[in-house]
């Protein structure tokens, strides 16, 4: 019937044509598609108030399981002489007893959440100089980024020893950082204090901009006190002795801090960011902040909680996890001295849960004494327990106490005996056993030689903080570890030191990190 | 504007050709009858096609049919599932009777490739087809699981739960993301699972293994690609009505030997002793809570009996130019253990019709499904602590705790730390306390229209117009009441999730098809396509707690109520085209070419093109080659192509900023944003390069079919999230195009069939092997850890690694001469070997301990029927690996209160030092728990599961000729009757990780089914 056959092929063509018009036509822009959930990086850090979310959102590292939400303070207390562990957790007992496998996780969280911390704050420090924006918020924004990095590798350096450095950003294919040497890595926590010390305000009371009034950012006090902290661990006596007259001098504007009467007051909601304090991890309950979501770890969102884990992981039996006890050395240390109205330490009954008829302290958690065992000994530090708050599972809001102005005075008596001033370590020593009430024994310690006077800062250290996440540190500067006597002392007064050895005493670099990255090294601790 | 134009000449083109080809061929009318040649039965439905058109009939209820063709010296094509092809030159002849052979159940002629069919014997590529009612007598609630055992090279893992989704994989780990294949379902691709079809729909399923022949679906067929075609009518037939119907009992009928009371507290004492520790006081005969009257079976109390049932109803038929099948199904899986779940309830109704005339065709399918489901998946704010799977937690109880304690809220006995110290779930209580439920509501409607541009002179033209949506609804809720359950496990707050997801999935496709046979042996077909898809998910949740009772749980009865949500968009825009060419059933050739636009990358790597190229030669059709008598068919294919894989989330390549980081000042709520994530910009599309060689032969007149194939597969760029330090401070391993993999095999199927006579039978069985080799990780190919697993450039991926043992130390002396383990090494404690020489036993002195991956799959099916009665025996297995499962070290990890596995009585002590197994000692000091070639630390995958025995009984037609019924046959059946197997765990077959494939987190066993079933034809 069709005789033109040339028909057929020119059919074809316009129809592969129509077909050709259709793809191009049809979606290639349709390919384009753009996230609806969340702002890219290229449109963010324009505004201040990207500048504001952004340096918030740095704090955010400190309240995570790895950070101060619960295993600084479990992990470095558990190694105390003063703290043992009492727990069905492995990973718990197994760094308290220094017998830590490099596969621990909670180890793993420590190392993961502290560098997440430090990578919020060198984008900060990327971002942030070259926004055009006030240059004051500017400058306090770039400070509180410097003292979290800065906190980040004190952390980091004192519980794994030797860490590797990010400073920057990173590129692409170059994430496997080497390990740092112990001297690259205290000078970045020192420049850092340094640089957050000159850029930080000493309250943001006054502060001209969208800041003001916002408690708990790092001031110039906090960064002051941490550089001292720095040197003092570095043992650059003379450094540190000058950064803790910053806060001590009466003519210093940064001397605006001084203890507080009630010692518990430094451990519970109703007193913090009180004028002891000179830097805390803010926490708050659900009742305060919202937040349905445990803010554990990982990837944060809006709906996350802002609570802490540890009242609930130390609080005594039948009222939290009692995953460590005070060690029976710790208490007896309290005993040693009555204060002058011939009580108990005050701070005994703030740390620890005993029966104690003489000081009308016999009851947990408003319950009478519920144990059969009189001489039972459960921490309180840091636990709602006393507090007009219960014990609500793993949701404290008490905030975590990183330094205190206690710690100024205690630390610029040991740079000062260390230097040879005995007499002034004296005094500042007796000021803060003044708070406990403690008889005044100034004029005899002004007596003591340089040794004795590091026995008695040992153990007036080992009673202020105790459970406050600093006596391994402690012990590990002093060097205790390397003198045999002083490892067999430990032994005593707590046998998990029995499997102590060498290298223990510092959480190992986990086994994950190290089979990702080539160019770490395992620290002593590893094997 | 032109372009308009066109298309409106162009149409009225087409349609004058359209009338002037149906007048021109109203010339020739054949009728005739067809016969079954063995039982000279009459056969409806058997296809009659007219060779090289797509004219054509089929045959009535009677056998009968009647066929006009364009000439009297055309050439009939008799076809029908289940016989064999039969050729007919009509020769002027206008009555044709036709007695047609059956063969084997395999080796259907008519395959359906990407966008159209194929007969058999043209197929270059590598496609197996499956047996559809073989493998529709397994029972599962996901149709992919009945994939199991059925083809060589693909390989399926799955669990007992009901609902649960397998693993399939085709051809080995060809990716380190998703390896799923793609699932086409009437030529519309539907995703990577297809849990939500009904099985009972599924006409025909063909599994495209090499690039040659998935090439057309180049964009994500990377992983293979599984194509099913549903049932539907036939053309001049009255209504069929079909029921079947099966119930069954399932039982967990493996158990594994645990410690009771007095074992498991002999056994805790020893190792707290050992460490020097105080013994829990719940296993101390000398405290006052010591138990004694608590012997808890955990697996007793906490696994029962579950129940299947299938309901389907099927009707069709069809009338001079419409068919249709109509089919309505309901399964409800109810599962095994004690409490909620695990059960899975699925309502499905599918109405499929294609109506025809003339020049035009028309079909459409839709598609509605509700399932409802109870899975093991619990809120981890509530269980916290990284429980394992619930099994697991189950297993590895400890008998000293009962279940039930009215005391408690909730009334679930729980732990005490000063009575048992041990942190353990009381998996039947609580699961019945936590009720997770989850619905879904998925709607896919398919419709084509297809024009028949030309029919004349040879040259075939046709346009097809698909288009589909799929939209998924998904509604999860989770209940958690208050409760107390000792000291770990509490929940103070009443609360309730109540989410949903809405995923969509848009697809339009354009395709021309142009066919010409010339001068008699040239036989060509073209085939060009566009098509573009969207898919889109949108997610929130609301969330709501603090509910009094008596509880009404619904989001407005809680406070603290919260809202999440987020939304993806996704879009691939592809064109393609395939040329098949057939000279004279001799050689046979296969192009196809495809591009893919994709947007998850970025516009510089957005598009890929996927070539492919295959060859095929009919040795039977050669005249200067004489087979030998023996052989009667005998072809050579081979095959090169490329790939490609998409499968990755949306928007990966852009940094994005976090606008939901949280913290307070003093109390009051910041909201903050930075970026906690890190991305690879310039990621583009994965790439696998496939080479096939294969060779189908029938032997000794087709009672025997043999194919073999050998492929070599290499994955090149292949996105995956590569483990980065964690320094690096990111929340994520970023995706990156890292890696290349390389896959080989062969693979084998047997078929031998017996058709003649009373008793006829079909045995099939299918033989695989599989060897993956990493060729590169990509940047400075860094090794890629997994659970107890290292993969390595030149090893396979997930092997096992660790420590190697070398006994158990008997003294301090041995110790002493051994490299430094730990310092509380002791006698009894594992010997690590030194592998390094320097004296120390470290993470250096780990090596590779076995593989992960199974090197040889095979299944067995035979079917028989003797007069009334059939039968059917399925078994498969893998084997040639090693698991290491986390429930047995858990049952023999030496440092935690939990119950122990028998093969823990035999560990050392000072009286009993010939064993293999270390002291008891908490804490483990000598970290004898560690990644090890310990006994028991790996264990052979090796096992043979019988999955199938049934028989069944088609009842005497005389009797039930008065009722009406066509046919009806009874069946008996039982599932997963016993699996042969070295490993000490429930399924040897579990799924895993990619990084760890021979890691076994917990699966759910598998239980052993009864059933009983029914189905009638009316």
């Amino acid at each position: 019937m069709i005789a033109n056959k040339n028909l057929i092929p020119k059919t074809m063509k316009k129809l592969t044509f129509i077909i050709a018009l259709l793809m191009i036509v049809g979606c290639s822009d349709q390919l384009d598609l753009t996230n609806p959930n969340e702002p890219t990086s290229d449109t963010y850090w324009k505004t201040e108030a990207d500048a504001m979310r952004a340096s918030s959102a740095m704090y955010n590292g400190l309240i995570m399981d790895g950070t101060y939400m619960r295993m600084i303070p479990a992990l470095t207390d558990g190694r105390s002489d003063g703290f043992q562990a009492d727990t069905p957790w492995p990973d718990l007992w197994q760094v308290a007893a220094f017998n830590v496998p490099a596969t621990s996780g909670p180890v793993e969280w420590v190392w993961r959440e502290h560098y997440v911390l430090i990578y919020r704050t060198n984008q900060v420090l990327h971002y942030v100089p070259d926004m055009d924006i006030d240059q004051g918020l500017k400058d306090r924004i770039v400070g509180q980024a410097h003292f979290l990095r800065g906190l980040a590798y004190f952390n980091l350096a004192n519980n794994f020893k030797r860490v590797p450095i990010s400073d920057a950003l990173p590129d692409q294919d170059e994430y496997n950082a080497p390990t740092a040497s112990e001297d690259e890595l205290w000078t970045q926590i020192i420049d850092d204090f340094k640089a957050a010390k000159e850029n930080l305000p000493v309250t943001y009371d006054n502060v001209d901009g969208p800041d003001q009034g916002q408690v708990g950012r790092a001031t110039s006090g906090a960064a002051t006190g941490m550089l001292g902290k720095a040197y003092l661990y570095r043992q650059r006596w003379q450094d540190a002795a000058d950064e803790f007259e910053l806060l001590i001098d009466n003519n210093s504007p940064m001397a605006i801090y001084s203890l507080v009467d009630d010692y518990r007051h430094n451990f519970d909601v109703a007193h913090e960011n009180n004028s002891e304090s000179l830097f805390e991890v803010q926490f708050a309950t659900p009742d305060q902040v919202g937040g349905s979501v445990m803010n554990y770890c990982c990837e944060p969102n809006s709906n996350w909680m802002q609570v802490s884990s540890q009242a609930y992981t130390y609080a005594a039996e039948g009222y939290g996890y009692s995953d460590f006890l005070p060690s029976r050395w710790l208490y007896n240390e309290f005993n040693q001295e009555q204060t002058v109205n011939g009580n108990k330490d005050p701070r005994l009954i703030d740390t620890i849960v005993s029966y104690e008829p003489g000081e009308n302290s016999t009851t947990v958690y408003g319950d009478p004494w519920p144990y059969t065992d009189t001489t039972a000994i459960y921490p309180r530090k840091y636990t709602n327990e006393g507090l007009p708050q219960p014990e609500l599972r793993e949701q404290s809001g008490i905030n975590y106490r990183v330094l205190r102005f206690a710690d100024i005075y205690m630390m610029y008596a040991e740079a000062q005996n260390e230097l040879g001033n005995q007499a002034l370590a004296a005094e500042y020593i007796q000021r803060v056993r003044d708070r406990a009430n403690l008889p005044n024994r100034q004029t005899e310690f002004a007596g003591y030689t340089q040794q004795e006077m590091r026995d008695q800062i040992a153990h007036e250290r080992a009673l202020e903080f105790a459970i406050e996440a600093q006596r391994i540190h402690d012990l590990i500067r002093w060097g205790w570890f390397d003198d045999p006597n002083k490892v067999e002392m430990l032994r005593q007064r707590d046998p998990e030191f029995n499997s102590w050895s060498p290298g223990d005493q510092y959480l190992p670099i986990p086994q994950r990190e190290l089979d990702v990255n080539p160019n770490l090294e395992p620290n002593p601790a590893n094997n | 504007m032109k372009s308009h134009l066109q298309q409106k000449s162009l149409l009225l083109i087409a349609l004058f050709f359209a009338f002037c080809a149906v007048d021109a061929t109203a010339q020739h009318t054949v009728s005739g009858r067809v016969i079954d040649a063995s039982t000279s039965q009459t056969l409806p439905a058997v296809n009659i096609l007219v060779k090289g058109t797509t004219r054509g009939t089929s045959t009535d209820a009677q056998g009968e049919y009647e066929l006009t063709v364009p000439s009297a010296t055309d050439t009939l094509v008799f076809s029908y599932v289940g016989y064999q092809n039969q050729t007919v030159p009509i020769d002027g002849r206008t009555e044709i009777n036709i007695s047609m052979q059956p063969q084997a159940l395999v080796g259907e002629d008519l395959v359906v490739v990407g966008y159209g069919t194929q007969q058999r014997q043209d197929v270059t590529g590598s496609i197996s087809q499956v047996d559809a009612g073989e493998m529709k007598k397994f029972s599962s609630s996901d149709p992919a699981d009945l994939l199991q055992g059925r083809v060589a090279g693909v390989q399926v893992r799955s669990n007992g739960e009901p609902g649960s989704i397998p693993d399939v994989q085709i051809r080995g780990v060809g990716t380190f993301g998703d390896s799923q294949p793609l699932y086409v379902i009437d030529g519309v691709p539907v995703g990577t699972s297809i849990r939500d079809f009904s099985p009972n729909d599924i006409e025909s399923v063909q599994v495209l293994k090499d690039a040659s022949a998935a090439a057309i679906y180049g964009s994500r067929a990377a992983n293979g690609v599984v194509i099913i075609t549903t049932k539907t009518g036939t053309k001049e037939t009255p209504l069929q009505v079909k029921y079947s119907g099966y119930y069954g009992i399932d039982q967990v009928w493996q158990r594994i030997p645990v410690t009771g009371r007095q074992n498991y507290q002999m056994l805790s004492n020893e190792g707290q002793r050992n460490a020097g520790l105080t013994v829990a006081p719940g296993n101390d005969p000398n405290s006052p809570v010591y138990i004694d009257d608590i012997n808890t079976d955990w697996q007793d109390v906490g696994l029962k009996r579950g129940q299947r049932m299938n309901h389907n109803l099927n009707f069709s038929g069809g009338g001079e130019y419409t068919t249709y099948n109509i089919s309505l199904d309901y399964l409800n899986n109810k599962g095994t253990l004690v409490g909620h779940g695990p059960d899975y309830k699925r309502y499905s109704g599918r109405i499929n019709t294609v109506s025809e005339k003339g020049i035009f065709k028309f079909g459409q399918t839709l598609y509605y499904t509700h399932t409802d489901e109870k899975a093991l998946n619990y809120e981890t704010n509530v269980l916290t602590g990284g429980r394992p799977p619930m099994i697991v937690d189950l297993v590895t109880a400890i008998p000293t705790l009962g279940v039930y304690d009215e005391s408690n809220i909730g009334g679930c006995a729980g732990t005490e730390s000063d009575i048992h110290r041990a942190i353990i779930l009381n998996v039947p209580c609580i699961n019945q306390l936590l009720e997770g439920e989850t619905y879904v509501d998925r709607t896919f409607g398919s419709a084509y229209a297809q024009l028949q541009l030309l029919d004349q002179g040879g040259h075939n033209l046709r346009y097809k117009l698909n288009v589909s949506y799929d939209r998924t609804n998904v509604r999860n809720t989770y209940w958690v009441p208050e409760f107390e359950m000792g000291f770990f496990f509490n929940n103070t707050k009443a609360r309730l999730n109540d989410g949903e997801s809405i995923y969509t999935t848009a697809l339009i496709e354009n395709t021309l098809t142009y066919q010409k046979e010339f001068f008699g042996k040239h036989d060509m077909k073209l085939l060009l396509g566009q098509t573009f898809q969207k898919g889109s998910s949108v997610f929130r949740n609301g969330y709501s707690e603090q509910f009094t009772q008596p509880y009404f749980p619904v989001l407005d009865n809680g406070t603290n109520q919260t809202a999440s949500g987020s939304e993806f968009e996704n879009s691939l825009a592809s064109y393609f085209g395939r040329l098949n060419y057939n000279y004279d059933d001799r050689y046979l050739l296969t192009a196809t070419i495809r591009r893919d636009g994709s947007s998850r990358f970025a516009p510089n790597y957005r598009y890929g093109n996927f070539p492919s190229a295959s060859l095929g030669w009919n040795v039977h059709n050669e005249n200067f080659i004489q087979l030998p008598e023996f052989i009667s068919k005998l072809k050579i294919r081979a095959s090169y192509g490329q790939l490609g894989n998409q499968n990755i989330g949306d928007y990966l390549y852009t940094n994005t900023v976090n606008p939901g980081v949280v913290y307070n000042w003093d109390g009051s709520k910041v909201i903050g944003g930075i970026q906690t994530q890190i991305s690879s910009n310039d990621i583009k599309w994965e790439t696998k390069t496939t080479k096939n060689i294969g060779l189908d032969a029938s032997f000794l007149d087709n009672k025997f079919d043999l194919s073999a194939e050998y492929y070599n597969s290499v994955t090149d760029d292949i996105l995956v999230g590569v483990p980065i330090p964690l320094s690096v401070g990111a929340n994520n391993s970023p995706t990156v195009n890292a890696g290349k993999l390389e896959n080989s095999g062969l693979e084998f199927s047997l078929t031998y069939s017996k058709y003649k006579g009373d008793f006829t039978f079909d045995i099939t069985a299918n033989l695989s092997t599989l060897k993956n080799k990493v060729l590169s990780l990509g940047g400075d190919d860094e090794p890629i850890y997994g659970v107890g697993t290292k993969t390595e450039v030149g090893g396979e991926v997930g092997r096992h690694f660790g420590y190697v043992t070398e006994g158990i130390f008997q003294s301090q002396e041995e110790i002493d001469n051994h490299a430094f383990q730990n310092a509380g090494t002791s006698p009894g404690d594992l010997i690590f070997k030194d592998l390094n020489d320097d004296g120390v036993i470290n993470a250096d002195d780990r090596t590779y301990l076995g593989s992960g991956i199974p090197s040889f799959n095979y299944g067995l099916n035979f079917t028989g029927q003797y007069k009334n009665f059939d039968f059917t025996v399925f078994a498969s297995g893998m084997g040639g690996y090693k698991i290491n499962s986390r429930m047995y070290r858990m049952l023999m990890l030496t440092s935690d209160y939990l119950n122990y596995h028998k093969d823990m009585l035999d560990r050392w002590t000072p009286q009993n030092t010939n064993t293999d197994i270390p002291r008891r000692i908490s804490g483990d000091p000598n970290n004898n728990g560690r990644n090890s070639d310990r006994e028991g630390w790996l264990q052979d995958g090796t096992h043979l599961r019988i999955n199938t025995v049934s028989i069944g009984y088609n009842l005497p037609k005389k009797l039930l000729d008065n009722y009406g019924v066509q046919s009806t046959r009874v069946y008996v059946k039982g599932q997963n009757l016993y699996t042969f197997q070295y490993y000490k765990g429930f399924n040897p077959d579990f799924t895993s990780g990619t990084f760890e494939p021979g890691f076994n987190n917990g699966s759910y066993p598998k239980p052993r089914t009864f059933m009983v079933g029914i189905d009638i034809a009316f």
